[in-house]
């Protein structure tokens, strides 16, 4: 089976109309597409930076307040400098977009405009019969991050297929490719390279929000560092997803950030079956530090370990996980060599800290408990967070 | 439990009252008696009016009961209009005819020139283009027939997310859509020429995430023009609904928190320093357009009233002083829920006023403006719009809203022309002024056995999504969990599969389709560009005039951000000498900036 399509979507800059994009997002999905949702109020340059990244076959906008003609053409004029002409532009604006815009817009090189009154079904159709077909005359990329995100999209591409990409184990090209590019690491802590940090636990734990607080910190401190990020969210074998992380993080809409959204495909345990060659490569790109989340708290992390890629693994928990049996059931936390309780402003979360620490107590692992509040600015227990994961 | 749990027991309690005394008024006889002697007394003072062609009617309409039971079950469970819990109207008369001028029309029947009383259009036409100069000529086209000047102002994307228009990648949205304002000399720009402390005067602000130093901006502005002694004369309203923002509009620029602690500053302020305006608009119809079903709509916003009402009263400001100073805005479309939603709404809210937090009478009065919807207005055979914007405005009237906007039929395609604001505002006039649906006689469309199955069904809905937001931990758990948007966002989906599947029968789109399709001459308001950049430079002047002032006093404000005090008079000083911009960014410095939910 081929890859499901993959499709960003997102609102322009100043533009909080996100209603048609809501439901045409969850149209798309329902019918097998992959949708990474940038969200509202998005600038050109965040839009193409993250449609590179994420190597998608084309973006969807969405766009209410006006301003339509310049705004599309501003984000085909970049992605052609960036040599990414390969990601195609299509998208609507109900009534705003008129007949006479988009045979301008059109002219300029979006594929298609959807006026008002268009069917879910017929957007649908259109994305099926135009980015179905898969793309096998790639442009030779133009920068680092594209040529990384093809070979990101080579090693799905082959999993989707049932092969294992065995032609990315020759990895001298792309270490000779790497070389030329600056980086600012200084003490490299593997042969690898970068330091690769796992995030792990519950949905709704807070782990996004976390990561780019982390971010933040990591930028701030190194000037001219490199981060990575690949993130998960899970999706059924052939059906579509929502890969909506990129739009809540504020701090990792920047050039020194590359992200990739990753959908489960049906495996269970919260990671991808190309997730470990993709974070091999990922470790072998010269980043300083490598990022990788998932869902999922128990047995079904274990890859995190096994593939020995991993090194340093944080499980972030929600105060309100249940009861004391329950916790029980979280191998994670015998795994971990972090836990975080975020979320620790909430009422139950010292009963969460003791009784966590506990169990941490009795495995004599020297593992560390930090508490933190991600969404707080300038949050205490991130800051501790950060020197933990940065100095160890 | 939280207050909204508490509001939803105190309704439940005050229906069960209600039923205690519909007993009561069978079986105690003489509570029987006073109550028929009430009634009698009250049907004993309805003036009669009469209509054009002579035809005498009362100028209030009430049940034809004249058993003590059902007299108990209308005075306690609805109220006669301006009465506790104000299900029919939070005034007595409202659109009324006022009574001199049927007087004088009688006085001249007959005769060759009679005098039509000459009403006003109705005023308050949201506007706002380009640069503030280009705003203000148009705020004085608008009112140069009136006495009133009741001015709606719009901004430009920029100012609504708080940024300067210098700012990276906003250049193309300078003026557009609404007003570019990015300092406190274009705030005296926009309203030059208006008399800001008259009583004649009222400015409205639609912006919500930076409304606070918008309204710092604003005071300095009308101080710099009239001086200090100005300010507890401003009268206004500025929007400042931080939940609607989170939940459907997405103009939120700071976390959630400190938005809110800014909000209560700003309320704090404007209670005790200027006890004419309204610093809060609680607005469902940001809600109701994002795709909310309409109990959805009235359940979010009442309960999001009252988590403001809790916060504020949190913060000492007392119920009685800013309970009157709360106003709320919602949508009107088509479907059922519409004929009672405002209805039930204003007395879910007097009754949780009343009782929950123990509001007088001032306060428990639930001031309502309508709009009608924007999103039931649709491209196909768009001239349709005019007839669902006139069956809403009936639905919004039904309901006794104390104001209303009607969208014009162009809504889908441009910010109204001309041609079709003119049509909007004259089928208000048209329903009020003309028609006699509503001029002769107050309740003339409440209270039919329909109209109260609406009203038991939505009042019982709301309650249940109360009881689901009570068990997310009340208001803000709810939203910090993105229960409100995400039950909206299903609801909107559903709403267009509805469309698309054709069992939401939409006229012209999805039923009696011409394949001709007419659309109106979109004339583009753009701004030129020569604009934009002229707004540009005058910002870089402002901060070079400015910059060593601006640092003090983003400094002063910072500190008194950190320090956990009302930085609202920081901000008064700040918007002296600081952008938009300027403010905004030194607060997310402080207090981090808003991480967006989807
Ligand atoms: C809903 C709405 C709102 C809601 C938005 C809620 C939300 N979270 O989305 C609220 C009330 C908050 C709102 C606010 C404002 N709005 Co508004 N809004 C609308 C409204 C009524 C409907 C738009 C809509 O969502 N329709 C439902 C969708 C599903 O259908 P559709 O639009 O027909 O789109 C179809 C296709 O085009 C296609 N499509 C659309 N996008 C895409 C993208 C892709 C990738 C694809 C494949 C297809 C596709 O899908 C749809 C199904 O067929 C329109 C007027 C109208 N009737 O269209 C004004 C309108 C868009 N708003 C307008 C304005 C000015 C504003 C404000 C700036 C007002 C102000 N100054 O405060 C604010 C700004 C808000 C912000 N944050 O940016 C103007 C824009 C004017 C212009 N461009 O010249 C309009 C046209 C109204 C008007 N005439 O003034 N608004």
């Amino acid at each position: 089976m081929a890859s499901p399509i993959r499709i960003l979507t997102a609102v322009p800059i100043c533009d909080g109309h996100d209603s048609a994009i809501n439901t045409i997002n969850l149209e798309f999905i329902r019918h097998g597409i992959e949708v990474i949702y940038l969200g509202y109020h998005r600038s050109v340059s965040d839009i193409v930076r993250a449609a590179i990244q994420e190597d998608v076959s084309a973006i969807g906008i969405s766009s209410y307040n006006g301003g339509h003609i310049e705004f599309f053409a501003e984000v085909i004029g970049l992605l052609r400098k960036k040599g990414a002409d390969d990601i195609k532009v299509f998208g609507g604006g109900g009534g705003t977009i008129t007949h006479d815009d988009a045979v301008i817009m059109k002219r300029k090189g979006v594929d298609e405009v959807f006026f008002a009154g268009t069917s879910l079904e017929e957007m649908v159709r259109f994305v099926h019969q135009r980015y179905g077909k898969s793309r096998t005359k790639r442009p030779r990329p133009k920068s680092f991050d594209q040529q990384l995100a093809h070979k990101l999209s080579e090693i799905e591409d082959a999993y989707a297929k049932g092969k294992r990409p065995t032609r990315l184990r020759d990895a001298t090209a792309w270490q000779a490719l790497n070389a030329q590019r600056p980086t600012s690491k200084k003490k490299i802590r593997n042969s690898r390279g970068a330091r690769v940090i796992g995030f792990t636990g519950p949905g709704g734990a807070g782990k996004t929000t976390l990561i780019d607080e982390l971010v933040l910190r990591f930028l701030n401190r190194s000037p001219k560092g490199r981060i990575a990020i690949l993130s998960h969210d899970p999706s059924v074998v052939g059906e579509g997803a929502l890969l909506g992380d990129r739009a809540t993080m504020i701090n990792s809409q920047d050039d020194r950030v590359f992200m990739r959204s990753m959908a489960t495909r049906g495996q269970a345990g919260g990671l991808s079956p190309a997730t470990q060659d993709c974070l091999a490569l990922l470790a072998d790109s010269n980043f300083d530090h490598v990022i990788i989340e998932t869902v999922g708290t128990g047995q079904e992390a274990m890859p995190f370990r096994k593939n020995g890629i991993v090194d340093l693994t944080t499980l972030v928990m929600n105060p309100d996980y249940g009861s004391r049996l329950q916790l029980q059931k979280i191998v994670m936390l015998d795994l971990a060599e972090i836990v975080v309780v975020n979320k620790s402003d909430l009422q139950r979360a010292r009963t969460a800290h003791a009784e966590i620490e506990q169990r941490l107590e009795q495995n004599r692992r020297n593992q560390h408990l930090v508490d933190t509040v991600a969404k707080r600015h300038r949050d205490p227990g991130v800051d501790q967070l950060f020197e933990l994961i940065s100095n160890r | 439990m939280s207050k909204l749990g508490q509001v939803v027991e105190s309704v439940e309690n005050y229906n069960k009252f209600v039923l205690d005394q519909v007993k009561r008024a069978r079986t105690d006889e003489k509570f029987g008696r006073e109550l028929l002697g009430r009634w009698n007394d009250v049907k004993a003072k309805i003036p009669t009016t009469r209509t054009p062609t002579g035809l005498p009617l009362p100028r209030l309409a009430l049940p034809e009961i004249d058993e003590p039971g059902e007299i108990a079950r209308y005075l306690f469970g609805e109220g006669l209009p301006g009465e506790f819990p104000y299900l029919n109207a939070a005034y007595r008369e409202m659109y009324l005819e006022p009574v001199r001028e049927i007087e004088s029309f009688e006085k001249n029947a007959g005769k060759a020139e009679t005098k039509i009383p000459q009403l006003e259009e109705p005023t308050r036409l949201f506007s706002g283009l380009m640069l503030a100069e280009d705003t203000n000529e148009r705020f004085h086209y608008l009112t140069r027939h009136q006495r009133t000047h009741r001015l709606s102002t719009a901004f430009d994307g920029p100012t609504l997310y708080g940024i300067d228009s210098d700012a990276d990648g906003v250049f193309g949205k300078i003026g557009e859509g609404g007003v570019a304002i990015d300092t406190v000399e274009d705030m005296v720009r926009l309203y030059d020429g208006f008399d800001l402390g008259s009583a004649n005067f009222s400015a409205s602000m639609t912006i919500s995430g930076p409304a606070p130093i918008i309204m710092a901006m604003y005071i300095a502005a009308a101080k710099r023009r009239f001086g200090p002694k100005v300010v507890p004369k401003l009268r206004g309203t500025i929007q400042a609904d931080i939940f609607k923002e989170v939940q459907a509009q997405n103009e939120t620029i700071f976390p959630i928190e400190p938005s809110l602690r800014f909000l209560t500053d700003m309320v704090e302020f404007t209670t005790h320093e200027m006890p004419r305006w309204y610093p809060i608009s609680i607005s469902g119809y940001h809600i109701g357009e994002a795709g909310s079903t309409p109990v959805q709509q009235a359940a979010y916003t009442l309960s999001n009233g009252f988590a403001y009402a809790e916060m504020f009263a949190g913060r000492g400001i007392p119920i009685d002083q800013f309970g009157p100073r709360l106003s709320f805005f919602l949508d009107c479309g088509l479907d059922a829920e519409y004929i009672a939603l405002a209805r039930v709404s204003r007395r879910i809210w007097a009754i949780g006023m009343r009782e929950v937090f123990g509001a007088g009478q001032r306060a428990q009065l639930l001031k309502l403006h309508t709009q009608t919807s924007g999103r039931s207005l649709i491209a196909a055979e768009f001239k349709n719009n005019l007839t669902r914007t006139a069956a809403e405005l009936v639905l919004a009237y039904m309901n006794a809203t104390n104001s209303c906007h009607s969208n014009s039929a162009d809504e889908p395609f441009t910010t109204p022309s001309e041609e079709w604001i003119r049509l909007a505002a004259h089928g208000q006039a048209i329903l009020l002024e003309e028609s006699g649906i509503f001029k002769h006689t107050m309740n003339m469309l409440s209270g039919s056995p329909g109209m109260k199955a609406v009203e038991r069904a939505v009042e019982a809905a709301i309650l249940d999504e109360f009881r689901e937001i009570e068990r997310l931990g009340g208001v803000l758990a709810a939203v910090e969990e993105r229960y409100q948007r995400s039950q909206i966002q299903n609801a909107a989906h559903r709403y267009e599969q509805q469309i698309y599947n054709g069992t939401r029968p939409i006229i012209g789109l999805n039923r009696y389709r011409d394949g001709d399709e007419e659309i109106p001459e979109v004339k583009l308001a753009r701004t030129p560009r020569s604009k934009q950049q002229l707004q540009v430079d005058r910002l870089a002047k402002f901060k070079k005039k400015n910059a060593e002032k601006a640092t003090g006093a983003l400094d002063k404000l910072a500190a008194a951000v950190e320090r956990g005090e009302n930085c609202f008079p920081m901000l008064l000083e700040a918007a002296e000498v600081c952008s938009l911009g300027q403010i905004t960014g030194r607060l997310q410095e402080v207090v981090g900036r808003f991480r967006p939910m989807v």
